[in-house]
C-alpha cells in the first residue's frame, strides 16, 4: 500500500517538488524497498536520457524559406484581397460544385414561363375566333425564328386595317418594339408582317385579353399554357406574325425557312 | 546536448529584446521577424522533430509555425512571453499535423522503416552515465535515443507534448501551465502519467 503512495510521488520527487517531510519519507522508503528503488532509478535514468537527447541543428535554409513564403503571400495579397491558399481550395471547389448542382436542378425544374418546345416537336393550336375575319394560331417553336418567347401567328382578312390597330395597341404595351424584320422580306411582300415585341411580365395577360378583344384570339386560348406568364417576370418577348387569311400556308412555310438573323 | 540547456529561463534582457522585435514586427518590419525567428527556430525545430520523429516533417511544420506566427503577431498583446505565445501556436500546429499524419499511417510506416528494434538490456539503461558519456557510452546513448524516440511516437499526443516540453526542453511547470492552458495540478498529474507510459514502453523494449 505504501509503495503505491510513493510511486504516485515519483514525479514530484524527481522534479524536487516534494515537501521536506515528504522527501525524507521517500528517501527512507527507497533505502528500505528495493523494488521501489529500482522503479524510481529507472525513471530517473529515463529522464536523464530525455534531457540528453541529441539536439538537432535546424536546416540553414529554414529562415530563408519562411521569409520567401511570407514574401510570396504578400505578393499574392497585393492582387487578391483574401489570400487564396491551398487550404481554401477544397472549400472553393465545394462551393463551385454545389452551385453547379443547384444550376442543373434549376434547369430541370419545369419553368412556369412558356417554354418553347424543341424544334421537331411543333405544336399548333388553331382555333376559330369569334369573328369571321380572324383566326389565331399560336405556335411554340423557335426554329428559324430566333425568338425566346411565344410566337403568335395572327391570320386576318383585312391585313392593313388590323396592322394599324395592332401596332397602336402593341406600342401601348411594349417596352421596346422592334421594327419589321427586313430579313424576312419575302414574308412582308406577300402580305405578312413579323413584329417582335417586349412587354412587362405583369402586362402579358392584359395583352392577351386585348388581342382577344380585337378578335384575334379565341377565349379558349386564354387558359392555354402558352399564355400563362408569371407576374414576377420582368419582361417577356413575343413574336407576332400577321398574315392574310388564305395565304397562311405559304407565309408560314417562308417564315420557317427564312434564315435567322438576330 | 539536450534542448533543455537551450531553454534557459529567459533573462529579462532577452525578454526585452523579444518585446522590441515584436513591436517592430507589428509595424510590418520583416527584418525584425527574421531576427525573432533566428532566436527561436532552434527550439521550435527540435520540438517539432521530437513530436514527429522526422526531420523533413519537422522542417515543414516549423515553417508553418513561423508563417502562422507572422500572420498572428498583430494579435499578440505581450501579456505572456513571446516564446510562450509561439509555443502555443506550435502546439496547435503540431496537434493538427499529428492528426493528419496519423490518418495516413505515417507513424506506423516510420516504425517499420526503422527495422527491427535494436535490443539493449535493461542493465545498459542502469549503466547510463550521469556525466558526459565516453565515446562508447555515447554510441549506446544514441541507440537508446532512437528507442526513446520510437516510444515517444507511440504515446498519445498529449503525453508526448508534455514530456518533450518538460523533460526534453526543460520548461517549468508554470510555463507548461501557460502554454497548455492547464492548471498546475493537471500539468503535474498529466506529466506523471506520461512518464509512467514512456517508462513502460521502454521497459517492454529493453527486456
Amino acid at each position: 500500500m505504501d509503495c503505491l503512495k510513493y510511486h504516485a510521488q515519483f514525479t514530484a520527487y524527481l522534479d524536487g517538488d516534494l515537501q521536506p517531510e515528504e522527501r525524507k519519507a521517500m528517501e527512507s522508503h527507497l533505502k528500505e524497498c528495493l523494488l521501489c528503488y529500482r522503479k524510481w532509478h529507472s525513471l530517473q535514468k529515463m529522464q536523464a536520457v530525455l534531457s540528453r537527447l541529441p539536439d538537432l541543428d535546424p536546416p540553414e535554409h529554414l529562415s530563408g524559406l519562411v521569409m520567401a513564403r511570407l514574401r510570396e503571400r504578400q505578393f499574392r495579397q497585393s492582387f487578391w484581397p483574401v489570400a487564396i491558399t491551398p487550404r481554401w481550395l477544397p472549400l472553393g471547389v465545394g462551393v463551385a460544385a454545389l452551385l453547379s448542382v443547384f444550376l442543373i436542378i434549376w434547369q430541370l425544374v419545369p419553368s412556369p414561363l412558356p417554354v418553347p418546345a424543341p424544334a421537331d416537336q411543333k405544336r399548333m393550336i388553331t382555333r376559330t375566333g369569334p369573328s369571321e375575319q380572324s383566326v389565331a394560331t399560336v405556335k411554340t417553336t423557335e426554329r428559324n425564328l430566333g425568338s425566346t418567347g411565344p410566337v403568335m401567328v395572327l391570320k386576318v382578312k383585312d391585313f392593313s386595317r388590323v396592322n394599324q390597330q395592332l401596332e397602336a395597341m402593341l406600342r401601348a404595351f411594349s417596352q421596346s418594339m422592334a421594327q419589321e424584320r427586313e430579313s424576312i422580306r419575302p414574308v412582308r411582300s406577300s402580305s405578312a408582317r413579323l413584329i417582335d415585341v417586349q412587354v412587362p411580365g405583369q402586362q402579358f395577360q392584359d395583352l392577351i385579353r386585348e388581342l382577344h378583344k380585337m378578335g384575334h384570339l379565341d377565349p379558349g386560348q386564354l387558359d392555354s399554357q402558352e399564355f400563362s406568364s408569371p407576374r414576377q417576370t420582368k419582361a417577356i418577348s413575343i413574336r407576332i406574325i400577321v398574315v392574310s387569311n388564305g395565304k397562311d400556308t405559304e407565309v408560314l412555310r417562308q417564315v420557317h425557312t427564312a434564315p435567322n438573323q438576330e | 546536448m539536450g534542448t533543455g540547456s537551450l531553454v534557459q529561463k529567459s533573462s529579462s534582457a532577452q525578454r526585452e529584446e523579444d518585446r522590441v522585435l515584436v513591436h517592430r514586427c507589428r509595424s510590418g518590419d520583416k527584418e525584425a521577424f527574421a531576427r525573432l525567428m533566428r532566436r527561436h527556430e532552434r527550439q521550435i525545430y527540435n520540438f517539432t522533430y521530437r513530436m514527429l520523429g522526422s526531420e523533413e516533417e519537422a522542417e515543414d511544420l516549423t515553417q508553418d509555425i513561423f508563417v502562422a506566427a507572422y500572420r498572428g503577431i498583430k494579435g499578440f498583446r505581450g501579456e505572456a512571453k513571446f516564446s510562450t505565445w509561439l509555443y502555443r501556436i506550435a502546439l496547435n500546429q503540431a496537434r493538427n499535423r499529428i492528426k493528419y499524419l496519423s490518418r495516413r499511417n505515417f507513424f506506423a510506416k516510420q516504425k517499420s522503416r526503422a527495422g527491427p528494434a535494436w535490443k539493449i538490456s535493461s542493465e545498459n539503461l542502469e549503466a547510463l552515465p550521469d556525466s558526459a558519456p565516453t565515446p562508447e557510452q555515447w554510441t549506446m546513448t544514441r541507440d537508446l535515443a532512437a528507442q526513446v524516440q520510437q516510444c515517444l511516437n507511440q504515446l498519445p499526443h498529449a503525453a508526448r507534448q508534455i514530456l518533450i516540453l518538460r523533460d526534453v526542453q526543460g520548461f517549468s511547470y508554470e510555463e507548461l501551465s501557460q502554454m497548455l492552458s492547464l492548471n498546475l495540478g493537471t500539468v503535474k498529474s498529466r506529466l506523471h502519467r506520461a512518464r509512467i507510459a514512456l517508462q513502460e514502453c521502454l521497459t517492454n523494449r529493453l527486456e
